[in-house]
């Protein structure tokens, strides 16, 4: 059995102007022990989906799922009491995430003493060694830092020490590296990875970047307009993805173009979260639509490991 | 490679001082930056925080004073500009910034935000005014219907095409993008990079393109220049930097993600 299960997840937003479907169905299987990547673009759900595992969900927001488990448990009903516990966050911003006013030492302190039944100085001793597992070169340093003086990676690292001092060990990770350098994010993204095969964590990478996804993800799920439409290992999606929505996601990048010839944008923009859906989502922004895309809600196709939504049969990628 | 050049930087340093009387004369933040960008290309520069790219771009833009060096912009020497002469010649520069959500007035509609470079270098309002924002608007890609829209109404994708099109009121002649693509999605940036290109061919235009993405600059320079802690580390070619880069941190960009990945 999966560690996390989500089965047809949709949330909705009722507002004075209508419904927002912020997440239409999303369907995530994450295996104890591996990173997996959630990639989609501004508006596809993705965040939404991190915060209602988290119980984060805004109020109000209507909530149906056919399942939604984490290691048996009803997240529907226990998020709040497992965020904390077995569920941690590690955001996007670390500045926003530590409080200005307050030294790191006592930061983790309050991590520590909330969430273990330690003695002071046991807590001491673990907030250092939190710090040397995430890599941080000088804990004793650091403890006594303010985030002020730290640097976004280092900060960053903060974030995750604090993330294992709760002893979750499922961790939403939502677009990590983004506010990060390059160089600077693939140390954290190593880190992670490291922490993963050391520590049996299990860590949901919320992105909207394909070289995060290719850098540290061992599968991955590929979101649009608040519907899962592809899932599968990395390796195989990158080198041959079945749903057109991630073909055009993939020829985008710069990376895929010859130097100085167009890129192949996307036309078209994603569907009103307040509109209905009827057929594929994507069918009219797609260069292969046929007739049936708009009517019928595409059937599940298969290669390989991976899975996607589409109307055209698999053998034509 | 051909033509003359548009601008030339010649052992630039840039320091900010160091506070207190007797404090040591502070690291520069650009130290000795020589380059130069010929007409009708697109040098990329790439760098991390604090490598010193966003002092030298304000430097160019005669933000903040440099300690030593030369800039020459059409091969008239930028840095001893003054007064009036200076004011016409900042039409030749267009700006582009990262966030168009922070770059465009909330309170103004598109029109009004268009047609303030135009009234500031003392063109008159009216239909002609109008008609030549309308122009402006297409050529980036957006219907005229769009003037009387503010900013928040528009996507991300298309308030960066009111950017562009704002710094192009003036047809400069260099624009300068501060990574005018971190904020869009992957294929809204694919968008923003095709209309930059096309730009970049009808207008004539030459580009400074600062990012920290180096794989999106690389794609549309003709040169590229990698900074680090106020150094530029390399500088040539583009195809020549992507095939050998002779530095370990141009070989770390390089190398993360899709492209290592794939290999």
């Amino acid at each position: 059995m999966p560690l996390l299960e989500v089965r047809n997840l949709s949330v909705t937003i009722p507002t004075p102007e209508g419904d927002v479907h912020a997440v239409r169905a999303i369907n995530l299987e994450i295996e104890k022990g591996e990173i997996h990547g959630v990639i989609g673009e501004s508006g596809c759900g993705k965040t939404m989906t991190g915060m209602t595992l988290l119980g984060l969900a805004p109020k109000g927001a209507r909530i149906v799922a056919d399942s939604l488990h984490f290691d048996g448990e009803d997240l529907s009903k226990n998020a709040e009491r497992l965020r904390g516990r077995r569920i941690g966050l590690i955001s996007q911003d670390p500045a926003a995430a530590l409080n200005p006013v307050l030294s790191i030492a006592r930061q983790m302190d309050d991590v520590l003493r909330a969430h273990r039944n330690m003695s002071r100085q046991a807590r001491r001793a673990e907030a250092s060694s939190l710090l040397a597992a995430t890599g941080l070169p000088d804990p004793q340093r650091v403890l006594k830092s303010y985030p002020h003086q730290l640097s976004g990676g280092m900060q960053q690292r903060v974030v995750i020490a604090q993330a294992l001092a709760t002893g979750a060990d499922f961790l939403i990770a939502d677009e990590p590296t983004t506010a990060l350098d390059v160089s600077v994010g693939a140390q954290v993204l190593a880190l992670l990875r490291k922490l993963v095969s050391d520590r049996g964590l299990t860590v949901l990478m919320i992105t909207h970047d394909m070289d995060v996804i290719a850098e540290a993800c061992d599968r991955v799920t590929v979101l649009y307009a608040g519907l899962s439409v592809e899932v599968g290992p990395v390796g195989e999606i990158l080198q041959q993805p079945g749903h057109p929505y991630t073909q055009a996601l993939l020829a985008a990048l710069p990376d895929a173009a010859p130097h100085g010839a167009r890129l192949a944008a996307i036309e078209g923009s994603i569907p009103p979260p307040r509109s209905g859906i009827e057929g594929c989502a994507f069918a009219p922004r797609c260069p292969k639509a046929m007739p049936v895309c708009a009517r019928q809600v595409p059937p599940k196709r298969l290669a390989e490991a991976h899975r996607w939504l589409c109307h055209l049969p698999a053998s034509a990628p | 490679m051909n033509s003359t050049a548009i601008l030339e930087v010649r052992d630039l340093v840039i320091r900010y001082r160091a506070r207190g009387l007797f404090a040591p004369r502070s690291r520069p933040a650009v130290n000795g930056a020589s380059f130069t960008l010929a007409e009708r290309e697109t040098l990329g520069i790439v760098g991390e925080s604090g490598s010193g790219k966003t002092s030298l771009l304000r430097a160019i833009l005669r933000l903040i004073p440099v300690e030593s060096g030369s800039v020459r912009l059409e091969g008239q020497d930028w840095l001893a500009l003054k007064g009036d002469t200076l004011r016409l010649t900042r039409q030749r520069i267009g700006v582009v910034a990262q966030n168009p959500y922070l770059s465009l007035s909330p309170r103004l509609t598109i029109a009004e935000i268009l047609s303030e470079p135009l009234l500031a270098q003392g063109e008159r309002g009216g239909p002609a005014m109008r008609k030549k924002i309308a122009a402006l608007l297409s050529d980036c890609g957006l219907p005229a219907d769009f003037m009387e829209r503010r900013a928040r109404e528009l996507s991300g994708g298309q308030a960066q095409r009111v950017a562009i099109a704002r710094a192009l009121a003036l047809e400069p002649k260099l624009m300068i993008l501060d990574e005018p693509t971190s904020a869009l999605d992957v294929s809204v940036q694919a968008q923003i990079l095709n209309l930059l290109a096309d730009l970049k061919e009808s207008r004539g235009l030459s580009m400074l393109f600062v990012t920290h993405n180096l794989k999106v600059v690389a794609h549309l320079s003709d040169s590229l220049l990698v900074m680090r802690r106020g150094d530029i580390v390399e500088f040539g070619a583009t195809e020549q930097v992507v095939r050998e880069p002779r530095h370990d941190y141009t070989r770390e960009l390089l190398s993360f993600g899709l492209i290592g990945a794939r290999e």
